[in-house]
């Protein structure tokens, strides 16, 4: 059962990495095929406008139409056969002139208006239509067909606001929260791991009849340990990443900086939770372990340390949950994790009281899930031995 | 009959307290001495001292001709040959049965897996807890919880056991069952040290009983000797509690 709850969170974290790596490509790229160089110019030159100001509309702002739109009728002396099939737009049968501010003035143009019917709702999403093209140029007949997208609107009122944010962004807050988990949860294990060697040196027995030599490091070991655990839980995360990140750079990389701060932070946690599982083990089992003329160290391999960590275990899996929400704070060194995805949400349509209430949820949905899943974990751990252990 | 463990005026301070005071005792192989005294006496402490749970202050532990009291970085050695059976069990909570009784033969005797294996359902068998192997400690009875610790005690072929009140935690119906675990053992003749309470016991079993007074041994004798016809004031008025 563990076996498998591992696998899975290992898949989940690797494939929160590679979405959060991966930049998104664009999914309307008009595809252009012809072989004729001229043909090309002529089609790159030919301008849209926009009805908002009379505006020039590249191509690649044909992608995101939100008001209706003018199409030239001709190209120099070329006159251009526009085709258009949509529900939620109409291309206009009149001609009309509208001007245009250029470089040298005023222009006139002739255009066709094209006017949006309807305004796609966010829960159909983007609308993608087809401009066909059609004309003849140096004796010879072209088609071209352009792409352009309808983008639904945010609606002014709060539910609809909200709606609209969490269903047009859901890819984003999926990514932040995928890259929250990925980051909470690598930091979690790399500090558990940290912590037991922290553990190790701060727990370290001097004994009476050991060499100098050895009394010395033990002790500076103890003494780095326990310094350790003073500056990471003494100072604030935010801090922290600033510091490695701002102030060294360190591995050049915020996400790997960030997980390194992280990492750190919650081994110092984690050393003083592991501390306390040690010193709530039974004074018995040490002195029945070294009864056995067990070694100081096996004894604390084979007896205490495991039972430490299963005493652990529900506060270590609470470090997981805090590190869930403390990750916010890597949003400062520019990380792309929940909470700075939300700021880029919120930010797009200004519309902050949607954005920041839905991440919320999502923290706490999160938080909530994560400890249930804790909590069942720990309930099979207290089971009873039931299959053949292999003996040690 | 050959002495294998000697001790020479054992002093154990806990602070400013004098728990035992001078302590002398020639253990011979096989022989069984049950401790017996008052609670504060030093039995449970004198022990401990022969285990190195406690450290002894002053005077010497010589078992096999060595004293450890001033050899203390070879207590592994010592440990080894003497196991302790203790009133709490100690039972090594993180691990089943079976492997309770593996994991030091393994570790500490460096015994081959298999082998370790055979021999602890053997040990087991023997303390009547075979079908209990699998099982985790926590299931247990403290009955079945301090055999275990007994077989446990006895996978390391120790020359010598030492018991330290091994019944004083069990309800009565329970005590009966341990102790005829340690009358089997008794049997094969391996060298007993047990604090106890249990006085009718210690005279079936013991070759020699000890009367612990204020950390010095007071009385050592016969155990029909002691328990029937003590001879110093002390141990009358400690065994009249028990009758």
């Amino acid at each position: 059962m563990l076996k498998f709850v591992k696998r899975v969170l290992v898949f989940i974290i690797a494939f929160g990495i590679i979405i959060a790596i991966q930049s998104r490509d664009d999914i309307y790229a008009s595809e252009v095929n012809t072989d004729n160089e001229t043909i090309m110019e002529a089609i790159e030159e030919l301008r849209f406008y926009s009805s908002y100001n009379y505006q020039t509309l590249t191509e690649d702002k044909l992608s995101q139409l939100i008001v209706d739109f003018y199409l030239p009728v001709r190209y120099g002396d070329v006159l251009i056969d526009w085709q258009l099939e949509s529900e939620y737009v109409e291309l206009g049968t009149e001609t009309e002139t509208i001007e245009i501010n250029s470089i040298t003035g005023y222009v006139e143009v002739e255009v066709l208006k094209v006017t949006i019917l309807e305004v796609p709702s966010v829960f159909k999403g983007d609308q993608v239509f087809e401009l066909l093209a059609s004309f003849e140029y140096l004796d010879e007949s072209v088609e071209y067909s352009y792409f352009g997208t309808l983008v639904p609107q945010i609606s002014a009122d709060f539910l609809g606001g909200a709606t609209y944010t969490l269903i047009r962004y859901f890819s984003l807050f999926v990514e932040g929260a995928l890259l929250t988990i990925g980051i909470s949860l690598v930091g979690t294990v790399i500090g558990f791991v940290l912590a037991l060697f922290i553990v190790t040196g701060k727990t370290l027995n001097i004994k009476d009849f050991e060499s100098k030599a050895s009394k010395i490091t033990k002790q500076v070991i103890k003494k780095v340990s326990s310094l350790y655990v003073i500056i990471f839980r003494g100072t604030p995360m935010i801090v922290q990443a600033s510091f490695f990140w701002f102030g060294l750079g360190l591995f050049g990389n915020a996400l790997l900086c960030g997980l390194f701060v992280v990492s750190l932070n919650t081994a110092a946690y984690i050393a003083e939770i592991i501390r306390g599982g040690i010193q709530s083990v039974d004074s018995g089992q040490t002195e029945a372990s070294k009864s056995l003329g067990m070694t100081g160290s096996q004894t604390m391999r084979y007896i205490i340390f495991p039972q430490a960590i299963k005493n652990s275990l529900p506060a270590i899996g609470n470090e997981f949950v805090i590190n869930i929400k403390d990750t916010a704070v890597l949003s400062v060194i520019g990380i792309f994790e929940l909470f700075n995805q939300t700021r880029k949400i919120a930010g797009m349509h200004y519309r902050q009281l949607e954005a920041y209430l839905i991440v919320a949820l999502i923290y706490l949905f999160l938080t909530y899930t994560v400890s249930s899943i804790l909590r069942q974990v720990e309930k099979r751990l207290d089971m009873p031995l039931k299959e053949l252990p292999s003996s040690n | 009959m050959e002495n294998i463990l000697q001790i020479n005026n054992l002093h154990k301070y806990f602070g400013e307290l004098e728990v035992l005071k001078g302590i002398d005792l020639s253990v011979s192989k096989g022989e069984i001495i049950s401790v017996i005294g008052s609670s504060g006496s030093g039995k449970s402490t004198l022990l401990r001292c022969i285990n190195f749970l406690e450290t002894p202050n002053n005077g010497e532990i010589i078992f096999k001709g060595k004293n450890y009291v001033t050899n203390q970085n070879d207590l592994q050695e010592l440990r080894k040959r003497i196991s302790m059976v203790f009133q709490s069990f100690n039972l090594f909570n993180n691990l089943s049965v079976i492997n309770n009784l593996c994991l030091t033969p393994v570790k500490v005797l460096k015994k081959e897996k298999k082998e370790t294996f055979v021999k602890a359902l053997e040990v087991l068998d023997l303390v009547g807890m075979k079908d209990f192997a699998y099982k985790s400690t926590k299931l247990l009875s403290g009955g079945q919880k301090q055999r275990v610790a007994i077989a446990r005690s006895l996978m390391m072929d120790p020359e010598i056991i030492l018991f330290d009140e091994p019944t004083s935690a069990l309800d009565p119906e329970m005590v009966g069952e341990v102790l005829d675990v340690m009358k089997d053992l008794a049997k094969t003749g391996i060298t007993m040290l047990i604090v106890t309470h249990e006085m009718q016991f210690a005279k079936e079993i013991s070759n020699r009983v000890i009367f612990m007074h204020e950390g010095i041994v007071h009385e050592s004798g016969l155990p029909s000797e002691i328990l029937n016809n003590p001879k110093e004031e002390r141990t009358k008025l400690f065994l009249k509690r028990f009758l």
